[in-house]
């Protein structure tokens, strides 16, 4: 579904590309987890894959059709739904007012908005009550998994996260790929998550590494 | 309509923020309101003084043609002609829809017989001996009597009576039915001195001889001020006495009849004086006569309406304009310390119009309660700022007006009063007292009109005028603050 075709990335010199010529594909109704060491280039990676910004050479293809042709904001719009590292909440509304507006934005609709949000917000620990709260009265792991929440209820079939877990304890984040996995599953999703946590990779169906500027995938580890 | 909600939900949420915005614009507004305010109070005003204050167009003699006639001439006499107006034209020009009332007017002197003329003491002697002796040879006569009968086709149309500088005390003015009659109002003085009464009857000798008996229906009573500027140079004010102007002409002679000295026409618009002038040109010889326009009091008025006006304006853009920029800067911060946000919404693929769209609905929420609270202050600060530009306006008009004046008032027939033309003797010294007399007049009564009408009441349509320009001023200033929010780039802001 989704597929990067030769692309390439640097940021002042050609010499100095992150990485060159990568060609990966990601199929829907599975977790990808990618890993490498800070600095390796994951987060500019995902950028690539999510739409905010271009890549140097080549073009990143969804379901075979080039996303600068869809238009990046378009694409942002209806194909791809991002979590942050920073969270980067509406710090003026509640929990799920945050879900509520990202669906609007992203004209998703469900059985029920309301009560759909409310569900899956309890699904990963945020009550109704913490719900209604000011996002900024919410703790930072729960702020982390507003902005997880966020990005599940919007209808697009693709959702990149950077470093979710980063903020939880380990509790939380099974519960939290868990429900990556249950998305991915049921609603046919393709999930990306970038992580440095061996516990997650392993959680997640493919794992790609990007190591000495080349990614390699690595079968899942499954039991 | 996300972005509405999301307005809403931020100008609720952020209530320090919103506080702030309310007082910044509702202070923009008030001074825009106060301007738009004391702009509009000024046009109603200048309107009221179309109507308030008349303006009044001379037709006389050209004295300037007929001057330059006499000095070219060869012939020893050296006896000024001038011609006189005759009453049919008048009547002609007046049927005009520009003029609302005129007033014919013929002026000679007379002596007193049945009663004493009150003695002012340098009055006769100073006349002959005046500036512009050469004027001082009447068309008619070369005798001058020491009682000046000013013929008028009704006395409530004379800029004395209507000014209010010269009150009826008792009996009634000449009305144009007295047109043929002999009836007479005499100044109350001049009655006391010789116990003269409404109902008695006077005689008088005209400077050829003959003689005529008065029948007095009116008293009337010269202001103070009117006395003093004028007594100095001319016969007591007290000895003037007004009648028919068809009286006068009989006084004169016969080859007068039909004729008056100058017409005075009060026009309906002051504003269109240049217009009816162009108008009555068409219809009379202007080689032989002359119209010009008295609208000192209209303009003394207008005058400083004017600068009310447009100071007024100036403070509406001056402050709409810094306004806009105040706002734009503090936008500009606003949006600065939004940028993740704004950064979330683009990366949601929320487009960016309407990004800035949601900036604008918050500012408009704002702009509600500013408009209020500036429709509340806006009326101090108008009436406040009103008052302080009218007592400014009136000293300084005051003072140009009356130097004003003394120039107009020496230009023949620039008075226009009666008053201030003593028949065909008037010293042109004795003009400019008469001149002097009438601006102080109008501009005493344009400072009262003036505080009067400048009512700086708030109504639906300068609030709807404030809504416009609060609209724009919001407007631009997100427009300024948002070239920012068109380049960001969601990487940018949102992976640092
Ligand atoms: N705006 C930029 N201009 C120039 N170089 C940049 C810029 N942003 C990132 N880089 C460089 O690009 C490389 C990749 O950055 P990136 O943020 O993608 O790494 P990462 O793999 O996500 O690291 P981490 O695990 O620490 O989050 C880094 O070496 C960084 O120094
Ligand atoms: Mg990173």
């Amino acid at each position: 579904m989704l597929e990067t075709k030769d692309i390439g990335y640097w940021y002042d010199h050609q010499a100095n590309a992150l990485y060159r010529n990568v060609n990966l594909q990601f199929a829907e109704g599975k977790t990808y987890a990618i890993v490498g060491s800070s600095g390796s280039g994951k987060t500019t990676f995902l950028s690539l894959i999510a739409g905010l910004d271009k890549p140097s050479e080549g073009e990143v293809l969804y379901n075979g059709r080039a996303i600068n042709k869809i238009g990046l904001t378009n694409y942002r719009n209806k194909y791809v739904s991002i979590v942050f590292q920073s969270y980067n909440l509406f710090t003026y509304m509640s929990a799920l007012d945050n879900v509520l507006t990202a669906m609007a934005i992203t004209n998703s609709q469900h059985k029920g908005d309301k009560e759909y949000a409310i569900d899956m917000l309890s699904k990963i620990g945020i009550d109704q009550d913490m719900a209604k709260k000011n996002v900024q009265r919410l703790s930072g792991g729960q702020q982390q998994r507003v902005a997880i929440v966020r990005a599940m209820c919007c209808d697009a079939k693709v959702v990149v996260a950077d470093e979710p877990t980063g903020n939880l304890d380990e509790t939380n984040t099974r519960e939290t790929i868990e429900l990556f996995q249950e998305l991915a599953h049921a609603q046919g999703k393709c999930v990306i998550i970038v992580t440095h946590e061996p516990e997650v990779a392993k959680m997640c169906d493919e794992t790609i590494e990007l190591k000495n500027k080349e990614f390699t995938t690595k079968s899942a580890i499954k039991a | 309509m996300n972005f509405m909600n999301r307005a809403f939900l931020n100008v609720k949420a952020k209530k320090g923020r919103t506080l702030l915005l309310t007082l910044v614009l509702s202070a923009i507004l008030m001074f825009v309101l106060a301007g738009i305010l004391i702009q509009n109070a000024a046009t109603t005003a200048a309107e009221n003084a179309k109507e308030s204050a008349g303006a009044t167009v001379t037709l006389s003699a050209n004295r300037e043609n007929a001057f330059k006639k006499l000095n070219s001439s060869s012939s020893k006499s050296k006896k000024l002609s001038l011609a006189s107006v005759s009453v049919k034209t008048a009547k002609k020009i007046a049927s005009s829809s520009y003029i609302k009332s005129y007033n014919i007017t013929t002026s000679t002197t007379a002596n007193a017989k049945s009663f004493d003329a009150i003695e002012t003491s340098s009055s006769n002697s100073s006349m002959s001996g005046g500036p512009g002796g050469k004027s001082n040879s009447s068309s008619s006569s070369n005798s001058t009597g020491d009682l000046t009968i000013s013929g008028v086709s009704a006395t409530s149309t004379v800029s004395s009576f209507s000014s209010g500088s010269y009150k009826i005390t008792s009996g009634r003015g000449i009305r144009s039915s007295d047109a043929g009659t002999n009836n007479v109002v005499i100044e109350k003085e001049l009655a006391k001195e010789n116990n003269i009464s409404v109902g008695s009857t006077i005689k008088i000798k005209s400077t050829s001889g003959t003689k005529y008996t008065l029948k007095v229906v009116g008293i009337y009573k010269a202001s103070s001020t009117s006395s003093t500027s004028t007594g100095t140079m001319q016969s007591d004010p007290s000895n003037t006495l007004y009648t028919a102007y068809t009286f006068a002409n009989k006084l004169k002679g016969s080859k007068y009849s039909g004729t008056a000295d100058s017409v005075v026409f009060n026009l309906s618009n002051p504003a269109k004086a240049n217009k009816f002038i162009k108008y009555a040109k068409s219809l009379i010889n202007t080689n032989k006569f002359s119209v010009s326009k008295d609208d000192s009091t209209y303009q003394s008025m207008l005058t400083p309406l004017n600068n009310i006006k447009s100071f007024a304006n100036k403070i509406v853009w001056l402050v709409a304009i810094a306004g806009t920029i105040i706002l734009a800067l503090i936008i500009i911060l606003m949006i600065r310390e939004r940028r993740y946000e704004i950064g979330v919404l683009l990366s949601l693929g929320e487009k960016r119009w309407k990004v800035i769209a949601q900036f604008f609905a918050e500012m408009f929420m704002i702009m509600i309660v500013s408009l209020v609270i500036a429709g509340i202050g806006g009326k101090f600060v108008g009436s406040a700022l009103s008052k302080q530009l009218v007592s400014q306006q009136t000293t300084t008009t005051a003072t140009t007006t009356s130097t004003t004046g003394n120039s107009t008032g020496g230009a023949p027939s620039g008075g226009g009063a009666p008053s201030g033309g003593g028949g065909g003797n008037s010293a042109p010294s004795g003009k400019s007292g008469g001149g002097n007399m009438m601006t102080t007049a109008a501009s005493s009564t344009s400072s009262s009109q003036l505080s009067s009408q400048l009512s700086t009441d708030v109504d639906i349509l300068s609030l709807a005028e404030l809504g416009g320009f609060g609209l724009s001023i919001i407007f631009l200033s997100i427009m300024l603050a948002s070239i920012g929010i068109m380049r960001l780039e969601p990487k940018k802001i949102l992976i640092s």
